[in-house]
């Protein structure tokens, strides 16, 4: 795992931790859409390939919100 | 053109409702009760003689010249002094008066010398107008009498001098530091014919508590209190209205002119931020602006290890926009990105954003608000749905509690912090949370009810605590929550704030504050009649700082503390132009008006006008790019006025990210850190050479007009202009309000805003549109922008930056009065005489234990990096805290600060670092080397004449 | 039982070893084992006769005076026979005294001052007792009634002032005593503090309640030590009553000066009494409406404050029926400078000046003739012989440019420069000027020049125009009455002594 996965994993994290505690709505769905929302292509590419992989450090929750995230794929124009 | 002269009324303006008419030579007025007849008089255009008296004070009564006669009434009453009252019948000019007027002149200048035509104030002298206004011929008591005339000049002051020869002890300067300022730094020493203008404890104006925000030399009615800039070019021959460009007040000053040389910035009354009011900043440190490191022509290389080679314009944007064309092809649409400065105005910003989109065909665009005020954006917007503080400045006047958070206005915020202390001491209480004991804890005339010194980190744990103490104690606005917020969301929030975890005896142990004082701080807010939150970037900068934003929107949703004037919740923005930088779509997930890029109806709008389509995905964050560039999948960046590498944290991180770029882009006034690792330097303009708007942290649009021809050759927004023609993205504006009008269209929260309109009414506060033709002071009045106020659960996560064995000590970051941000500014003018260096606080136990004396080279270390700084021992910081600024290059806090950053908007944990400090001979090796690399990378070859 | 002898502790007594006289009458009396007990009294005012000790007899007190500590022994070996050539027998036979009508003094001189049970005994908390039947808008009517008006020399209806301060609402109020007695000549307030303690707390009591004030401050002069060590400790003696304190619903608290002059002037007093430096307030706003921390505030004189007690306890009329015209009442009228009977004397408005300096008062202490008399104070103005019909009220010496302020009389004889009293008065504010106001910081300074020029015989006509015409601008443009009253004192002396100012001009050693 790289550096650079490690600081998304924990970053994910992070926001996983605010969501989960919300007694409105669903966590999960409000982690991956603050994921849709902010986190740039391919950053979202690397979380979703990491949680592929296992999604070692991933809580829970936000390992079940990285699932539901559309798979990224970037066009070379628009 | 010619000089814009305010009048001066002589007092203040009444408030009062009540109408109130009299006569004054016969004329009949109508004027609110409780204004002075002076006042009165001026309304109806009479100039009643005056000289202790200017309306940016009280009045003082002790010049003796605007006596006046009122019928059935005895003696001769000062006007200023006198209200009026219905039926008063007033006359200004009678024989006694006249003699009376005359005597008192005789007097004074029988005390003054007699050098007008030499006079640095000649022509701009209330004496000598008034010596003039009476008809003074003769000064029958001679000269050779006791007098002051041969005192000697103060000239401590790097951009003022104090005359005493010259001075009438009119006070209005004594009083203008303590009205308007709120320093008491000056003071009347001696009495009757001994009486005289002293500083501190008759100290050098520079060694005394003066703050030099220069109130004293506007009020001054003769040459005593001189700008040096007009004794040394004369007084100025015309002035144009404009907005400072240094903190996030955005206050209106007149630039004084003489042809196309400032000789003075003089802050306007007008002016809806500071009324009239400056600080040392904005009313004179301009100086950088004809800095002789300033540069003026554009510059290329091809690495960043040779020297900079002076091009043409045009050479340098084709550069620009092939190389970017390059890195595209190469590495993806994806690979180049912008980043729009929050010092640059909101066409400025608008145009960048505009060009990343439109022209990268990415939305790889942020802003340096990234840094600082982000969380404040998403906490207000999820809480009342609007990504701004909710009050005009006015509204701290009316309010009755205090509540300073993570913010230290005394130095980072000046002109409004003089307005809150002029609250707070007509009796406001005040509650300061922050870790240092800033100067409002206690200072003259004021004192904090309750000062909660928290440990750095632990902001939501103690808003939590405080909002248990709020719920338990029955002190919740029930009838403004039923009202106006989700009552689900706030039984949700009642019941999580009621956990024993989130108690103030649970969280004062954590925190290191007192469970009392906890409890008070809560009651004290909950039971203000109007209380109100000021919060910066102490709250931000943290890894929950929109956990922390949030709780205090909730903590004023709670009480019932929104939706009118005196309450709210207010960010102090750092910078003159964040919130503008925000509002224009700064931001890479977001449109103008913070509308997300996903969503269709807006994009499409913005595709039609702009003629391109957008990318629907959100683009990358600054420290995404940091991170992106050092993975090798971001190659290159437009830079407009933003110093990334001093001001982001983990320098070496940020080196190593720039380092790895193919084309690094800097638009700047200097050659900044960041252009140490540039490819092309675009010569940037300052705020004195363009047209544009500025918003402040109150939400107001403030015009920023052009005083001088750009020294570079062109405004900013035509270098951006230029860059998108050449990328093949052309835009076509002919002037700044073209652009605009352009936001005006795309941007409903901006509908009603043009040029027109603010040359009109002078500024206005967005919303501005035909719901609110005049704009917005306050918002969510009957309800909120969102519909109901949203209660979010704010629980409390520590940081995982933790204190141990290595690293036992939490280091926090912040500003000092007399320099700004990076210092690039600031840094290049008189202020450095207040401060030269960045200097560690630390308390006396934790310097004892290290074997450090005050004034001990030492050194700061954390896992990210480490610097050497001189130490100050002091107990502003709390044993086991330690600060400092990060102003100077050759510190580099941030080499120290980590990555760390907010869960939602990445903003950076600077407030929270671990950190050791130990001694240390000097800098360290690591600023040793990057001195060097600075100085390598600024060489400039020479080169003949094209 | 024990033979009680009375010795003055005031500060004029003391001042002529009135402490030493005490000393020796106990030592004396130790020797040759008679038993007495010394009472320390206030002074009756008749500074002339003292130390003036007083002793129990069958008829009464019986007076001896001056006494010496040479005249102990013989005093007390002959057991204060009324047949010793000190006897002045009954104090109140005396004719100084026999003439006064001692409405407010009535106690001073008689009473041990910090004796609580005396100051009852005397009739004292009778006043606070009736204002407290009547309530406080009666009580307020009764002062108004009385026609008691402001001694510390601006003659306002304190009545008048009372209830603006009540109708004006405020959650606090205060009630501030200017004992900042700073005017040459004069010791009634000083006198009364030392002498009667407890009435001035009662004064300022039924002031407090009259006005819905709970708080009182005493500010006196710090020249006054020994006025302020009494006055606290009859604070802490009425608090231990419960008299003063939360029980009683008023407090006082004793504030001292630092020295200024213009303390004495209401507004200064105010902001000295807030920290501040000593400096005049612009009026409006008055103090009934923002005074003390911008609350209302009654700020009276002593001698007002302590004329209020008897005119409740005695009744309105009873005062009211003293007096001439508008000046209703006594006034404590204090003799000094050079005059062969120097004192306290207080009466009923009214009197002539010239009964007052040559009949009462005895003429001069030198002998030689009376050849002015300065009222008022040092801003007061001086009269020559040919007004001495004047009779002594508010406007007959308001009609003739004059003052009576507090009541001070300073007597000059004919060896007196007039021109140099004329510079004195301006050195005077010059000295004391707090320098706010132009005319006053700069007015003064430029008046003593001008003067000197005219006592050097320097253009004497100009500048005696110049001094008028500075005159004119000091009285209607200063901000207080420091600069206001100064040309009282100039242009009197100019206008009813010129020759005084026609000087020949003097032979400087360059000429």
């Amino acid at each position: 795992m790289s550096d650079s996965t490690d600081k998304l994993v924990m970053m994910a994290n992070q926001i996983g931790r605010f969501f989960t505690p919300q007694r409105d709505g669903e966590p999960i769905a409000a982690i991956a859409d603050h994921l849709e929302k902010f986190w740039d292509p391919r950053m979202r590419a690397a979380i979703i390939a990491h949680a592929a992989k296992g999604g070692a450090g991933l809580d829970a929750p936000v390992r079940d919100a990285v699932k539901r995230l559309k798979d990224v794929k970037v066009r070379a124009t628009l | 053109m010619s000089l814009v002269h305010e009048i001066d009324f002589g007092t203040p303006v009444s408030k009062s409702s009540d109408r109130v008419t009299l006569t004054i030579d016969g004329q009949s007025v109508t004027v609110p009760a409780g204004t002075s007849i002076m006042r009165a008089t001026m309304e109806i255009g009479t100039k009643v003689p005056k000289l202790c008296a200017t309306d940016s004070v009280d009045a003082f009564g002790s010049c003796r010249l605007c006596l006046v006669e009122i019928a059935g009434r005895p003696g001769t009453p000062a006007s200023c002094t006198t209200p009026v009252a219905a039926g008063m019948a007033v006359s200004t000019q009678t024989e006694r008066l006249k003699q009376i007027r005359k005597g008192v002149m005789e007097l004074y200048i029988s005390d003054h010398p007699l050098d007008c035509l030499t006079c640095a104030a000649n022509g701009d002298c209330e004496l000598q107008d008034m010596a003039g206004a009476v008809g003074l011929r003769d000064v029958r008591y001679g000269y050779d009498g006791a007098n002051h005339t041969k005192q000697a000049k103060d000239e401590s002051n790097p951009y003022f001098t104090f005359d005493p020869s010259k001075c009438i002890v009119c006070s209005r300067c004594v009083r203008a530091c303590e009205e308007v300022q709120g320093t008491f730094a000056l003071t009347i020493q001696g009495r009757g014919f001994d009486s005289k203008v002293a500083a501190g404890m008759a100290e050098p104006f520079v060694d005394s508590e003066c703050v030099s925000c220069g109130a004293c030399v506007q009020a001054c009615p003769t040459a005593t209190l001189s700008e040096k800039s007009v004794i040394e070019i004369g007084v100025p021959e015309h002035s144009v209205v404009t907005t400072c460009a240094y903190c996030g007040v955005g206050c209106s000053f007149k630039a004084e002119m003489r042809g196309e040389e400032l000789v003075r910035m003089v802050p306007y009354k007008d002016g809806k931020a500071n009324r009239g009011h400056s600080c040392v900043k904005g009313r004179f440190a301009w100086g950088y602006a004809h800095h002789r490191e300033r540069i003026l022509k554009p510059m290329i290389r091809e690495t960043i290890d040779q020297p900079w080679r002076e091009v043409t314009w045009e050479v340098a944007i084709e550069r620009v926009a092939s190389e970017f064309k390059r890195l595209q092809a190469k590495y993806g649409r994806l690979a180049i990105g912008g980043i729009t400065s929050s010092r640059c105005t909101n066409e400025e910003t608008y145009l960048v954003q505009k060009l990343v989109r439109g022209g990268f065909g990415n939305n790889n665009v942020d802003t340096c608000a990234r840094v600082c005020h982000s969380p404040t954006g998403y906490g207000l917007k999820t809480a009342f749905g609007t990504s701004a503080g909710t009050q005009d400045f006015d509204s701290v006047e009316q309010a009755d509690v205090i509540l300073v958070i993570g913010a230290n206005p005394t130095d980072a915020h000046p002109v409004f912090a003089s307005r809150m202390k002029k609250r707070l001491r007509e009796g406001a209480k005040l509650i300061v949370i922050d870790p240092r004991r800033i100067d409002l804890v206690r200072m003259p005339h004021i004192e904090a009810q309750h000062h909660l010194p928290l440990r750095p980190g632990t902001n939501a744990a103690v808003l939590n605590a405080i909002a248990h103490a709020i719920v338990a104690e029955g002190l919740v606005n029930e009838r403004f929550v039923r009202e106006y917020c989700d009552r689900d969301a706030f039984e949700h929030w009642a019941a999580f704030v009621s956990e024993p975890q989130n108690s103030p005896e649970a969280v004062g142990l954590m925190a290191g504050v007192s469970a009392e004082a906890i409890r008070g701080a809560a009651r004290l807010y909950a039971s203000g009649k109007n209380s109100a939150i000021y919060y910066g970037l102490g709250v931000t900068e943290h890894s929950q700082g929109t956990t922390a934003v949030m709780a205090l929107a909730n903590l004023a949703m709670a009480t019932g503390n929104l939706g009118r004037p005196g309450v709210g919740v207010n960010p102090l923005r750092g910078q003159n132009n964040v919130q503008g930088s925000c509002d224009m779509g700064s931001f890479p997930h977001e449109l103008s008006g913070y509308r997300h890029i996903s969503d269709d109806a807006t994009r499409t709008m913005f595709e039609k006008l702009w003629g391109r389509p957008l990318d629907s995905e959100p683009g990358l964050r600054i420290p995404n790019m940091f991170d992106a560039a050092v993975d090798g999948t971001f190659k290159g960046i437009y830079v407009q006025g933003e110093d990334i590498l001093q001001s982001d944290p983990n320098t070496k991180h940020v080196q190593a990210a720039l380092a790895a770029m193919e084309c690094v882009v800097v638009q700047d006034l200097f050659l900044n850190e960041t252009a140490n690792y540039a490819h092309v330097f675009l010569p940037g303009s300052t705020f004195l050479e363009k047209d544009g708007t500025f918003t402040n942290a109150e939400r107001r649009i403030n015009r920023v007009r052009k005083v001088m021809t750009p020294k570079n050759g062109m405004a900013d927004w035509e270098i951006t202009l230029a860059i998108a023609k050449a990328m093949g993205f052309e835009m076509r504006y002919g002037h700044p309000s073209e652009i605009m009008d352009e936001i005006a269209g795309l941007t409903p929260t901006f509908a009603g805003v043009s040029y027109e309109l603010l040359d009109r009414v002078g500024s206005v506060q967005w919303p501005c549109n035909e719901k609110a033709p005049l704009g917005t002071p306050v918002m969510h009045i009957g309800g909120f922008v969102r519909g109901k106020g949203n209660f979010m659960i704010t629980e409390y996560v520590p940081t995982d930056e933790r204190t141990g064995p290595r690293f036992p000590l939490l280091l926090t970051t912040g500003r000092i009065l007399s320099q700004y941000n990076v210092g690039a500014q600031t840094r290049r003018t008189d202020n450095v005489v207040w401060h030269r260096e960045d200097v560690l606080e630390i308390h006396p136990h934790d310097a004892e234990q290290r074997g450090v004396r005050d004034g001990d080279w030492v050194k700061l270390q954390s896992r990210a990096g480490e610097t050497a700084v001189r130490a100050e021992i002091t107990d502003r910081v709390a044993p086991g805290v330690v600060y400092t600024t990060f102003h100077h290059p050759g510190t580099q806090a941030n080499v120290v600060t980590t990555e760390y950053s907010d869960w939602a908007t990445n903003c950076p944990e600077y407030k929270v670092t671990a950190v050791q400090v130990s001694s240390s001979n000097g800098p360290s090796d690591w600023q040793r080397e990057y001195a060097e690399q600075a100085e390598h990378s600024r060489r400039i070859a020479k080169v003949a004449a094209e | 039982m024990a033979t009680r002898i009375f010795v003055p502790r005031d500060a004029a007594a003391r001042a002529v070893g009135a402490d030493k006289v005490a000393a020796a009458i106990v030592d004396e009396a130790r020797r040759v084992g008679v038993d007495v007990e010394v009472v320390r009294t206030g002074s009756r005012g008749l500074f002339w006769l003292e130390p003036m000790v007083e002793v129990t007899a069958p008829a009464g007190r019986v007076a001896f005076g001056p006494v010496a500590v040479k005249d102990v022994a013989g005093l007390v070996a002959t057991r204060f026979a009324t047949s010793h050539a000190l006897c002045l027998g009954r104090p109140e036979d005396i004719p100084f005294l026999k003439r006064q009508t001692r409405f407010t003094f009535a106690r001073c001189g008689v009473i041990e001052p910090l004796s609580i049970a005396d100051y009852r005994a005397t009739g004292g908390w009778r006043g606070l007792e009736r204002a407290r039947s009547l309530g406080p808008t009666a009580t307020i009517e009764e002062v108004t009634k009385s026609g008691l008006r402001g001694r510390g020399g601006a003659g306002f209806p304190t009545g008048i002032k009372w209830k603006t301060v009540a109708d004006t609402p405020a959650g606090r109020k205060y009630i501030v005593c200017n004992a900042d007695e700073g005017d040459s000549g004069t010791y009634a307030d000083r006198m009364i503090m030392e002498g009667d303690p407890f009435l001035l707390i009662e004064g300022m009591a039924i002031a407090g309640f009259a006005v819905g004030a709970t708080k009182g401050y005493v500010y006196i002069r710090s020249e006054y030590p020994d006025a302020i060590r009494i006055m606290e400790r009859a604070v802490t003696i009425a608090e231990a009553q419960d008299l003063l304190g939360q029980k009683a619903g008023f407090e006082i608290e004793i504030r001292v000066g630092a020295g200024a002059y213009v303390c004495g002037e209401e507004t200064s007093l105010l902001e000295s009494l807030e920290g501040r430096r000593g400096q005049v307030r612009a009026k409006p706003p008055l103090p009934a409406h923002k005074g003390l921390f911008g609350r209302p505030t009654v700020i009276n004189n002593v001698i007002s404050l302590v004329s209020v007690p008897a005119i409740l306890a005695e009744g309105a009329k009873n005062y009211a029926d003293l007096g001439v015209g508008r000046s209703r009442g006594t006034m404590p009228i204090q003799l000094a400078g050079n005059v062969k009977y120097g004192g306290l004397f207080e009466a009923a408005f009214g009197l002539s000046l010239g009964e007052i300096v040559d009949d009462i008062g005895g003429g001069t202490a030198s002998g030689r003739s009376v050849r002015a008399v300065q009222v008022g104070g040092p801003l007061g103005a001086y009269f020559p012989r040919s007004l001495f019909d004047t009779p002594f009220d508010y406007e007959s010496f308001a009609a003739l440019d004059g003052l009576i302020g507090h009541g001070g009389v300073v007597v000059f004889d004919d060896t007196v420069d007039m021109a140099r009293q004329a510079r004195f008065a301006l050195e005077f504010c010059a000295i004391e000027s707090c320098g706010k106001c132009t005319p006053c910081r700069i007015g003064s300074v430029r008046g003593m020049e001008t003067v000197d020029k005219i006592i050097r015989g320097e253009r004497a006509a100009a500048n005696l125009a110049l001094i008028t015409d500075l005159c004119q601008t000091l009285k209607f443009g200063s901000l207080c009455a420091l600069g206001g009253f100064t040309p009282y004192p100039v242009m009197s002396a100019i206008r009813h002594f010129p020759e005084d100012f026609d000087r020949p001009q003097l032979k400087t050693a360059a000429a």
